[in-house]
């Protein structure tokens, strides 16, 4: 039996999240390592080094774009009500009780936490996300045409605003291929792939395991049977298997690519 | 009456203001001045009205203050003042720009990037020092002389990007540039921070999913 996790417009603002996000990196990568044999081939993958600027800024604003649309599906979509139910991505004070109780469960001093149906990781995650599109974003737009920027802030400016916008980036990559995608994906009981962004649903008796508190709250409402899901059929699953694990294995290379050149480039 | 006086002469007040204006270059009035700014180095301010400064970034030989254009301001034979900042070196004929100027040939994303070189915003022979009057590359002019060949339409404040920027990280540059020191340092600080919370704690996950005990609390 599986449960329902994500709703289907939940699935498409993470695919298009995701896709955004790996051609920032892999755009971005290609024009802070082009003194690299490396970053030259990764440029050369979009046309060269202005080309791309272009596929970046193009993708900067696709990102802009999809997180406007996601602040309107939060107000529009979601609604202030549900915001403060279990259901929540807001952050709560027993968000910090879990923590530490996980903390103490991985150092095997105590019993394992049961979750509600978001973990703190995954609303850190989720609000990081936020922090970043304003950070990057802002400096984004900045840097998108500076001469016209340059009209409104002095010139200085600029200077500040890509330091900003490299360190963050860094920052957002740093935590996506390493800190998600092993928590998401790679630790043992994800492994190789956690499926329920993609398919929607997620298998019970993981959920049991991963979220305790989240499937007794729904036995006790009765709604277990309300939030069952069908398994996505073999050829559905592959093709999520594939895509997915492109999609970490593409984050992975670029990763290796940063930390490997990182001494190689003028910062 | 009283009150419409009021009007008027708040009125005549605001008149007395001084409106925000772009940055635009004027004509010196006196003649006279341009050959000692010339000899000198010295320019008077009134000469451009730039609508952005750089009160955050400190500007190497210069002064600003009461008494700014002050004898003691004067760097006499600075090269950046000259109409041929190499006149005096010898052998300059067979030396190339980034033996003596290694730090700004680094620290230049126009040279590491995208591979200008060096003459191609200072000019070529002589190479005026960016503070003499009729340099390329003095700040009344650059945006129009230099930055717009690449950048069309760069206006005076564009023109305040450090292309040769200081390393943020250094200490120097707090001194210099304190926006862009202050903004580094915070935001490797807040990646830090991340990075020292979630690394420990995502490996400590992982092993202890890893080498799960055997005990009753890990049972589903």
């Amino acid at each position: 039996m599986r449960i329902r996790r994500f709703t289907l417009a939940q699935r498409l603002f993470h695919l298009l999240l995701m896709l955004c996000f790996m051609l920032q990196a892999a755009t971005g990568l290609a024009r802070m390592y082009v003194e690299t044999g490396w970053g030259r081939s990764l440029a050369r993958v979009f046309g060269g080094y202005e080309s791309a600027l272009s596929v970046h800024k193009a993708g900067g604003v696709a990102l802009l774009v999809l997180f406007g649309l996601h602040l309107a599906y939060l107000v529009f979509g979601v609604g202030w009500r549900r915001l403060a139910g279990p259901d929540s991505l807001l952050p709560r004070p027993s968000d910090l009780g879990d923590f530490f109780r996980h903390l103490g469960w991985m150092l095997g001093l105590r019993p394992e936490p049961r979750f509600e149906r978001w973990g703190y990781w995954e609303k850190f995650d989720y609000w990081a996300v936020f922090w970043g599109m304003v950070i990057i974003g802002g400096t984004g737009l900045v840097l998108y045409d500076p001469v016209a920027s340059s009209r409104s802030m002095p010139g200085w400016g600029l200077n500040v605003a890509f330091w900003v916008h490299r360190i963050e980036a860094l920052l957002a990559i740093g935590h996506v291929f390493v800190i998600h995608f092993f928590i998401a994906h790679l630790r043992r009981r994800s492994f190789p792939m956690d499926r329920a962004m993609f398919e929607g649903s997620v298998d019970l008796a993981h959920a049991r395991q991963e979220k305790g508190a989240w499937i007794e709250r729904l036995a006790a409402e009765g709604r277990l049977d309300e939030m069952s899901g069908q398994e996505a059929r073999a050829g559905a699953r592959a093709a999520y298997y594939a895509f997915g694990l492109s999609m970490v294995a593409l984050g992975l290379y670029l990763l290796v690519g940063l930390l490997a050149n990182a001494g190689r480039i003028t910062w | 009456m009283k009150s419409a006086l009021a009007i008027l002469g708040l009125i005549l007040a605001a008149l007395a203001v001084p409106a925000r204006a772009p940055a635009e270059e004027v004509t010196a009035e006196y003649y006279r001045y341009r050959g000692y700014e010339m000899s000198s180095g010295y320019y008077e301010e009134y000469e451009v009205k730039p609508q952005y400064n750089r009160p955050f970034v400190l500007e190497r030989h210069e002064r600003r203050g009461v008494l700014a254009y002050g004898p003691a301001a004067a760097l006499v034979g600075s090269a950046s003042r000259q109409a041929d900042s190499h006149g005096s070196l010898r052998f300059y004929a067979g030396i190339a720009c980034a033996v003596c100027h290694v730090q700004q040939a680094s620290n230049n994303l126009h040279v590491v990037r995208v591979g200008l070189a060096c003459r191609q915003c200072h000019g070529g022979e002589p190479i005026p020092g960016n503070e003499h009057y009729y340099a390329p590359l003095n700040r009344l002019r650059r945006h129009a002389y230099v930055c717009s060949k690449c950048h069309q339409g760069a206006g005076y404040s564009f023109a305040a990007y450090l292309v040769h920027e200081p390393d943020p990280s250094l200490a120097a540059t707090a001194q210099s540039f304190p926006v862009l020191s202050w903004a580094f340092w915070i935001m490797v600080g807040i990646a830090v921070l991340t990075f020292a919370l979630f690394l420990p704690h995502t490996l400590l996950w992982g092993l202890r999913e890893f080498f799960p005990s055997r005990g009753k609390e890990d049972e589903p």
